[in-house]
């Protein structure tokens, strides 16, 4: 029996995200127009928002289904294990740890009246003076570019760096926002956005200080680490895909799986592929244990992911050769899936920074 | 005896001439890694053809330069470091040198001219579904009806036959004779009845590639280049032709010099100093790579110009500089990921960020994987290696 991957999380959660990421993959692969894009992500958004995915991680008291970070990764490796190219680790995880100390906006939250795209301290900018920035009189100024969002947004969510930091939830029509909507290459909705003066209302402001400062760094583990289930997940489904192309395709009278060029590529992907899975497990099992988010175990998970996560999916295309240069596969999708997660929440020098920073420190 | 060639003053007289003939919007689309078409390779093929320069691995006879094989070297690099555009391929270089070996009279007047002028744009049709690295196996076949042959099947990764005139196309003749022998080489156009053209979509959202179906075409035998039976010989011609391509190492160390450009700008500042110093690194890795091949390459023409054997010289330069081609395009997308990669959209996409600053670096790296896949696969070449090296 050929391999099969052991998800991260496994059960109804995990099965039920992995069959909808793989219909919204295969329907998307179909689409040209951006519109058509957009019909067919918003369908997938408010099904799985219907199915209470976003009430997962809310507290109970507040609507929600007091779910842990355990329930959070079933669903994230289901998505990553079928290809669903929506915001999860956002949408589930981040954005709702970011809330929790906003009881009168979690129960709409958990019943999908929302759709929030978050907007990092650290998001990219084309010029160093676009970070943006909260004026004293109350005006939001700067601008943001590749940010992931989920379909039509109705809000976005800024932690704003700077002398108090802060957190405001902005209605996405607010008067000075300019929107540029686009669909990514690997099937991912993101804007860029502009502010131009926006007038800040002072109940968009969610908080200041220190507390945001904690919250966001937390928030961003959770995203950090939810983006590696989900990359590990797919990069699981990508290696039975690749073995089995390879036990299919015939070339010089022969199965390319008989070449052991290809079959040890194939077990360098695998070894590539266990040990990161098993840094993932690590930095979950840390989180249950109840001693919080592990910084040190989510900044190695992800560090790793940018190497193996990347050979893996390279090696996927070398192993399919001409095909594995085109669209037509999900395996594919899912390879090139693997090389974008990278960039999310951090890439590997970010990562590798905070390991070196904390090294010296305790020096 | 001929004078003996001046190399430097020649390097000097091409470099002149890529500099100022070379029109700038044509040195810039190389420069940004936009995707060569024939509206951009054209004008460029029409500037070197007006020149003289329009076929310079051919034989004056035929409107070539004539120039021996290290002055053709010397172009080729010069071109690279100017950022003109590498001359399109598969007239000049692939089908081009094939009716010049083995093609008749007629068939040299007729093609040869349209190939020169860059009226005339062709692509190749070798590969199948079924027949990648074992393209012996082609199925494509071909049915003697008098004068002209009916060609059933499919191609497929045909490069530019959505803007190409005519397909040079490996055929099956013979179902009785053994593999390789059964095998014929036809030149088709492309809007005969009969061909449909499908694009495919790269992992980069480029259309490059195309399926190219065959339904009932009829080509006539004046068509085919040389003897029935004999493509396959005539299709491995074409690829000892190719075989010194790797020894220009110029556009690759041209490709790290822009990556090197792009990190200064990219990554300047106090925020990014361990990232800029972890990617330098790895580029002076590469560096030192590219150079070795670079002495190499020279090795290899100065082998050829004196009749040695040129070993495995051939397949050392084709696996080792591609891969080194895709760690610089590497270093590259790392430098402009976090900033870059959320933002990539199939290129010819028209609206946002289908033209912001850098973005090329993304398609870059994503196009750069092809490079051990075609034209003679890593685990291919590797194969080749190990078969000399193991005698056996
Ligand atoms: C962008 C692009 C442009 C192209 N342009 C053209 C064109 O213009 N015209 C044209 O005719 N073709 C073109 N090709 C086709 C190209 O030449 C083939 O993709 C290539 O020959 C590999 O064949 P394949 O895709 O069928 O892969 P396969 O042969 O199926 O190979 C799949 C994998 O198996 C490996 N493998 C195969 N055999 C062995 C072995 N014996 N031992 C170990 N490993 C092995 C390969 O290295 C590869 O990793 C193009 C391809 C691409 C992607």
């Amino acid at each position: 029996m050929p391999f099969t991957a052991t998800p991260i999380v496994g059960g109804d959660a995990f099965d039920q995200a992995c069959r909808i990421g793989q219909e919204a993959d295969r329907q998307l692969a179909l689409i040209d127009d951006f519109a058509g894009q957009l019909a067919c992500l918003r369908r997938h958004w408010d099904s799985l928002a219907g199915l209470g995915w976003l009430a997962v991680a809310v507290p109970e008291e507040a609507g929600g289904a007091g779910g842990t970070l355990s329930d959070l990764a079933a669903l994230a490796g289901g998505a990553g294990r079928g290809g669903l190219p929506l915001p999860i680790a956002s949408a589930c995880g981040v954005i709702p740890h970011l809330l929790a100390d906003q009881p009168e906006l979690l129960p709409g939250l958990a019943e999908g009246q929302h759709r929030i795209a978050f907007v990092p301290a650290e998001a990219a900018v084309d010029e160093a003076t676009d970070v943006p920035r909260l004026a004293l009189d109350g005006s939001l100024t700067g601008a943001v570019v590749g940010i992931e969002t989920p379909p039509d947004p109705t809000h976005l969510l800024l932690v704003l760096d700077g002398a108090e930091p802060v957190l405001l939830l902005l209605p996405a029509s607010a008067r000075g926002i300019a929107a540029r909507h686009y669909l990514r290459i690997d099937g991912r909705l993101a804007a860029d956005w502009r502010f131009t003066g926006v007038a800040v209302e002072p109940c968009w402001i969610l908080g200041r200080g220190e507390v945001v400062t904690r919250r966001a760094a937390e928030a961003r583990e959770i995203g950090a680490l939810l983006t590696c289930v989900e990359a590990v997940s797919a990069a699981g489904a990508l290696l039975e895909q690749t073995i089995d192309y390879l036990l299919n395709r015939v070339q010089f009278g022969v199965p390319l799986a008989s070449h052991q060029a290809l079959r040890h590529r194939v077990a360098e992907m695998y070894v590539e592929y266990e040990n990161l899975r098993g840094l993932i497990l690590q930095a979950l099992r840390a989180a249950g244990a109840g001693d919080g988010l592990s910084w040190r175990d989510i900044a190695f998970a992800k560090l790793r992911l940018g190497e193996a996560g990347r050979f893996i999916a390279q090696s996927a295309i070398q192993c399919h050769g001409g095909i594995g240069m085109t669209e037509a596969l999900p395996a594919i999708r899912l390879a090139r899936r693997i090389m974008m997660a990278e960039f999310e929440f951090g890439d590997r020098t970010f990562h590798a920074q905070r390991l070196l920073n904390a090294g010296r420190g305790a020096a | 005896m001929a004078a003996a060639i001046d190399y430097e003053a020649f390097r000097a007289e091409v470099r002149a001439f890529a500099e100022t003939r070379c029109p700038p919007e044509i040195r810039a689309v190389v420069a940004t890694y936009r995707k060569l078409s024939r509206k951009v390779w054209y004008p460029w093929q029409r500037i070197l053809f007006e020149h003289g320069w329009g076929a310079p691995g051919w034989p004056k006879q035929y409107g070539g330069t004539g120039w021996d094989l290290k002055q053709r070297h010397i172009f080729d690099e010069v071109m690279a470091e100017c950022d003109c555009p590498p001359q399109y391929h598969h007239g000049l270089r692939h089908i081009g040198p094939v009716i010049l070996e083995y093609g008749s009279e007629e068939q040299k007047q007729r093609f040869l001219p349209g190939i020169l002028s860059g009226e005339d744009w062709w692509c190749q049709g070798y590969s199948e579904p079924g027949a990648g690295s074992d393209l012996a196996s082609l199925r494509t076949m071909a049915r003697r009806e008098g004068d002209e042959y009916v060609v059933e099947g499919q191609k497929t990764w045909t490069s530019h036959a959505h803007e190409s005139d005519w397909m040079y196309t490996l055929v099956r003749t013979s179902k009785e004779a053994k593999k390789q022998q059964g095998i014929s080489l036809l030149l088709i156009p492309l809007n005969s009845p009969g061909i449909s053209i499908r694009p495919i979509r790269t992992i980069d959202g480029w259309h490059h590639v195309n399926e190219v179906f065959l339904d009932n075409v009829r080509v006539p035998v004046a068509n085919r280049v040389g003897e029935e039976g004999g493509g396959w010989t005539y299709g491995k011609f074409l690829l000892e032709r190719e075989r010194l391509g790797g020894a220009n190492v110029a556009p690759a160390l041209r490709n790290l010099e822009r990556t090197r450009e792009l990190l200064a700008r990219e990554l300047g500042g106090e925020r990014h100093e361990l990232k800029r110093a972890m990617l330098e690194e790895r580029l002076l890795l590469a560096e030192a790579e590219l150079r070795g091949a670079q002495a190499l390459g020279q090795e290899a023409i100065a082998a050829v110009m004196e009749g040695r054997p040129l070993g495995l010289l051939p397949s050392v330069l084709k696996l080792g500089t591609s891969v080194t081609f895709q760690h610089v395009a590497e270093v590259a997308l790392d430098a402009v990921g976090e900033r870059l990669a959320p933002r990539f959209r199939p290129t010819d996409a028209a609206g946002p960020n289908a033209d912001a600053p850098g973005i090329e670096w993304v398609q870059n790296y994503m196009y750069s994987r092809v490079r051990t896949i075609y034209g003679g696969s890593s685990e291919v070449q590797k194969n080749v290696i190990a078969k000399q090296l193991f005698g056996s």
